[in-house]
C-alpha cells in the first residue's frame, strides 16, 4: 500500500512539474537565442521577463480553439494527446535522482517505476510510439503541408530509431544490463574514470544526435520546417492543442538530457562532492542537484545547437542515418564485442572510437570527392580556375582588394 | 459441440460475434450510420460473452481484470481493423490490437517480448503502413475501401480456424502446467527477495547454477527459471534456438539484398 502511495505521489509530482519546467524551458530558449543573436529577448512581463511563461500559458489556455471544418475530428483531437502521453510515459523509467541513497526520506523516490529490467528498451518502445502523434496530426489536418510534414516525420523517426538503439547496445554489453539504475550504479561505483563516455565517446555522440532526430528538434525538424511547409504537421493546430505538441517535444528534450547524463556521464556521480562513498548530511540533495545540472547542461546544448547548425536537407538527413550512423554504430558494437570477448582493457574502446571516427571521416570525404568526379558536368578544379583567370569576378573581396 | 452445450454463454457470444462482424463489413445494402454502430455493439457484446463463457475464475482479481481487458481489447481492435472503412483507421486499430497483445505478454511476465513487439510492430511496421496509406490515398478512398469481397466465406473460414485452435488448446494438456511454473517462480522470487512489487524480475534474482541435465549446456532449465528475465531469454534464444535465429537472420539478409538489387538505380530514373 505504501509502495502504491509513493508511486502515485511520484507520478503526481513528475506530471505536475514537467509542464511548468517546459514552460520555463521555452523562456530559457528565447533568452538563450536572444543572447546568441545579440538581442534582448522577452523582458516585458515581470523582472527580466520571468513571468513571460505564465502569460504565455494563460494565452494558450484562453485562445480560441479552432477546429477546421475539413479535418478528421477524432484523430485531429487524439494526435496531441498521444504526443504528450508517450513523452510522459517514457519518463516513467528514468531515474531523476539518487535512487539508492539511504538518506533519502522514505516517501521520496526519484523514479516512477523502479527495478524495471528492460528500462532502456521500454524507453525506445514508448519513444517509437511518439511518431503517431505527428503522423496522425499531419494526416488528420487534411492539408498538403501537414501531410508532407507527417510523411517526413515518419520516415525520419523510423530511420533514426536504428542508430539510436544500436548506439546504446554497446553500453548494454559493457554493463551487462538494460536497467538504467544498474547502468548508473556501475559508473558511480567506479568514479569519474569509469563513466561510459570514456569507453563509448562515439556512441554518446550518435545517441545524442539520433535522439535529437527522434524528438524532431533542430537541426532535424524537417517535419515542421517553416520555410517550406508553413508549420508542417501542426499547421492547422492552435491554442492548447498546439501547446500539447510542444509540451511533448520539450518533455522529450528533458528525457534525452537525463538519459544522456545517466548513460554516459555517470548519473549523479561527480568528483569530490558526490562520490559513491561520500556521506554528509543531505548528500542526496547534492546528488540530485548534480544530476539535474548535468541534464540542464544538455538542455542548454540542445537549445544552442538550434542556433548553430542549419537545418539539413531531407536527403542529407537520410544519408546521415543510413550511410553514416548505422554502419558506424555497427562497427562500434563489433568493437565492444571484440573487447569483451578477449577481455581486453576497456580503454581500447576509447582509442578504437577515435580511430573509427577518423577513419569514417576520411572515407566520407573521399567518397564525396569521388562522387563529384563522376558527375557528368565535372571539370577539374585546377583547369576551371585557370580558365577563369584573374579577370574573374568570383574570387572574393579580399584577394581583389589586395590586387588593386 | 459437447463443450458448447456445457457453455451456452460462449456459444451465444460466438453467434453474436459473427453476426456483428457481418453487420460491420462494409458494402452491405444499408450504409447508413446506424448499422455499423449497432454492429459494433453486437460484436462487443459477443466478444465479452464469449470471453466470459470461456474464461474461468482465477485467484488474483487484478490480474484477471487486466487479462480480460487486454484480451477483449485485442480481439475487438482486431475486428475493427478488418471492418474499418478508412485504411488509416484500420492501421490504427491494428496498432491498438498489437498494444493489447503486448499487455498480455506483460501479464505473462515477458516484458522483453512486449517491448520488442511494440518497437517492431507498433513503432515501425504500422508506421510504415501509415506512410504508404498516406502516400496512396491522395485522391480519397478507393472503391475497394467501400466493399468487402466474399465477406461471408472469409468470416466463416476465419472462425473455423479460431474454433480449431481453441478446441486444440482445450483438448491437449499443456506442455507444462502453468500453475506449477507460477508457484515455482513465486518460491524462487520470494527466496531471492524481490526489490519491488513489479512483476519483472531482475537478472540478479536468477536461481543459482543447477546441475545441468539438458543436452545443451547453454540452456537454462525452463521450469526453474523466473519467467521474464533477459538472461534466460538470451540464453534460450542463442542456445536452444540458435539455428532458427541464424536462419531467420540469413533470410532477412537475403531479402534485404534482394530489395536493393531490384530497386531501380539513379540512372534508371529513381530519385
Amino acid at each position: 500500500m505504501a509502495e502504491l502511495l509513493v508511486t502515485l505521489v511520484t507520478i503526481a509530482i513528475v506530471v505536475g512539474a514537467i509542464p511548468g519546467v517546459c514552460n520555463y524551458l521555452i523562456l530559457l530558449e528565447r533568452k538563450l537565442s536572444a543572447w546568441m543573436q545579440d538581442r534582448v529577448g522577452p523582458n516585458r512581463v515581470g523582472p527580466m521577463g520571468l513571468f513571460q511563461p505564465l502569460a504565455d500559458g494563460l494565452k494558450l489556455l484562453l485562445k480560441e480553439e479552432v477546429i477546421p471544418s475539413h479535418v478528421d475530428k477524432v484523430l485531429f483531437l487524439i494526435a496531441p494527446a498521444i504526443s504528450v502521453f508517450t513523452a510522459l510515459l517514457a519518463f516513467a523509467v528514468v531515474p531523476f535522482g539518487p535512487t539508492d541513497d539511504p538518506g533519502v526520506p522514505s516517501f521520496i523516490r526519484f523514479i516512477i517505476a523502479p527495478g524495471i529490467d528492460i528500462g532502456l528498451i521500454f524507453i525506445f518502445a514508448v519513444g517509437s510510439l511518439a511518431v503517431y502523434g505527428i503522423v496522425l496530426g499531419g494526416w488528420a489536418s487534411n492539408n498538403k503541408y501537414s501531410a508532407l510534414g507527417g510523411l517526413r516525420a515518419s520516415a525520419q523517426v523510423v530511420s533514426y530509431e536504428i542508430p539510436l538503439g544500436m548506439s546504446v547496445l554497446g553500453i548494454a554489453l559493457i554493463s551487462g544490463s538494460l536497467n538504467l539504475e544498474t547502468i548508473m550504479k556501475q559508473q558511480i561505483d567506479g568514479g569519474l574514470m569509469s563513466w561510459n563516455i570514456w569507453f563509448q565517446p562515439l556512441a554518446a555522440l550518435m545517441f545524442f544526435t539520433a535522439s535529437l532526430a527522434e524528438a524532431n528538434r533542430l537541426p532535424f525538424d524537417l517535419a515542421e520546417c517553416e520555410q517550406e511547409l508553413v508549420g508542417g504537421w501542426h499547421t492547422e493546430y492552435s491554442a492548447l492543442k498546439w501547446a500539447l505538441f510542444f509540451l511533448g517535444e520539450y518533455t522529450h528534450m528533458i528525457t534525452i538530457s537525463f538519459l544522456t547524463s545517466i548513460l554516459f556521464l555517470g548519473g549523479w556521480n561527480f568528483p569530490i562532492i558526490a562520490e559513491a562513498t561520500s556521506s554528509y548530511p543531505f548528500v542526496w540533495l547534492v546528488k540530485l542537484l548534480v544530476l539535474m545540472s548535468k541534464a540542464f547542461f544538455f538542455i542548454c546544448v540542445i537549445i544552442m545547437l538550434r542556433w548553430t547548425i542549419p537545418r539539413f536537407r531531407f536527403d542529407q538527413l537520410m544519408e546521415l542515418a543510413w550511410r553514416v550512423m548505422i554502419p558506424l554504430s555497427l562497427a562500434n558494437l563489433l568493437m565492444v564485442m571484440f573487447v569483451k570477448q578477449f577481455d581486453l582493457s576497456l580503454w581500447w574502446l576509447f582509442l578504437g572510437s577515435c580511430g573509427l571516427f577518423a577513419a569514417w571521416g576520411l572515407i566520407s570525404a573521399s567518397l564525396r570527392s569521388a562522387e563529384e568526379r563522376s558527375r557528368p558536368g565535372y571539370v577539374k578544379r585546377k583547369k576551371a580556375a585557370a580558365s577563369h583567370g584573374h579577370g574573374g569576378h568570383g574570387h572574393g573581396g579580399h584577394g581583389h582588394a589586395a590586387a588593386h | 459441440m459437447e463443450w458448447f452445450q456445457k457453455n451456452p454463454l460462449a456459444l451465444a457470444g460466438l453467434v453474436a460475434w459473427i453476426v456483428g462482424i457481418l453487420m460491420l463489413m462494409p458494402g452491405r445494402k444499408a450504409t447508413s450510420v446506424r448499422i455499423p454502430r449497432l454492429g459494433l455493439l453486437v460484436t462487443a457484446a459477443g466478444v465479452v460473452l464469449f470471453c466470459a463463457g470461456v474464461g474461468g475464475r482465477g485467484p488474483e482479481f487484478a490480474n484477471e481484470v487486466m487479462f480480460w481487458t487486454f484480451a477483449v481489447g485485442a480481439l475487438l481492435c482486431g475486428v475493427l481493423m478488418i471492418t474499418a472503412r478508412n485504411p488509416v483507421y484500420g492501421a490504427l486499430w491494428f496498432a491498438l490490437s498489437t498494444l493489447s497483445t503486448c499487455g498480455l505478454f506483460l501479464l505473462q511476465s515477458a516484458p522483453f517480448l512486449a517491448a520488442a513487439t511494440v518497437i517492431v510492430y507498433a513503432g515501425a511496421v504500422i508506421v510504415t503502413f501509415l506512410f504508404v496509406i498516406m502516400l496512396a490515398q491522395q485522391s480519397g478512398a478507393a472503391a475497394y475501401d467501400h466493399r468487402s469481397r466474399n465477406a461471408i466465406p472469409v468470416t466463416l473460414a476465419s472462425f473455423v480456424l479460431l474454433g480449431a485452435i481453441t478446441l486444440t488448446l482445450h483438448k491437449s494438456p499443456p506442455a507444462f502446467s502453468k500453475r506449477d511454473l507460477k508457484e515455482e517462480a513465486k518460491v524462487e522470487v520470494a527466496a531471492a527477495a524481490p526489490p519491488t512489487g513489479m512483476m519483472m524480475v531482475s537478472p540478479d534474482n536468477l536461481p543459482k547454477e543447477k546441475p545441468a541435465s539438458k543436452p545443451n549446456q547453454l540452456s537454462l532449465e525452463t521450469a526453474k527459471l523466473p519467467v521474464g528475465s533477459m538472461k534466460g531469454l538470451g540464453k534460450s534464444l542463442f542456445g536452444d534456438y540458435l539455428f532458427a535465429v541464424e536462419l531467420a537472420g540469413t533470410l532477412l539478409l537475403v531479402a534485404c539484398i534482394g530489395a536493393i538489387a531490384i530497386a531501380p538505380r539513379r540512372e534508371e530514373g529513381a530519385l
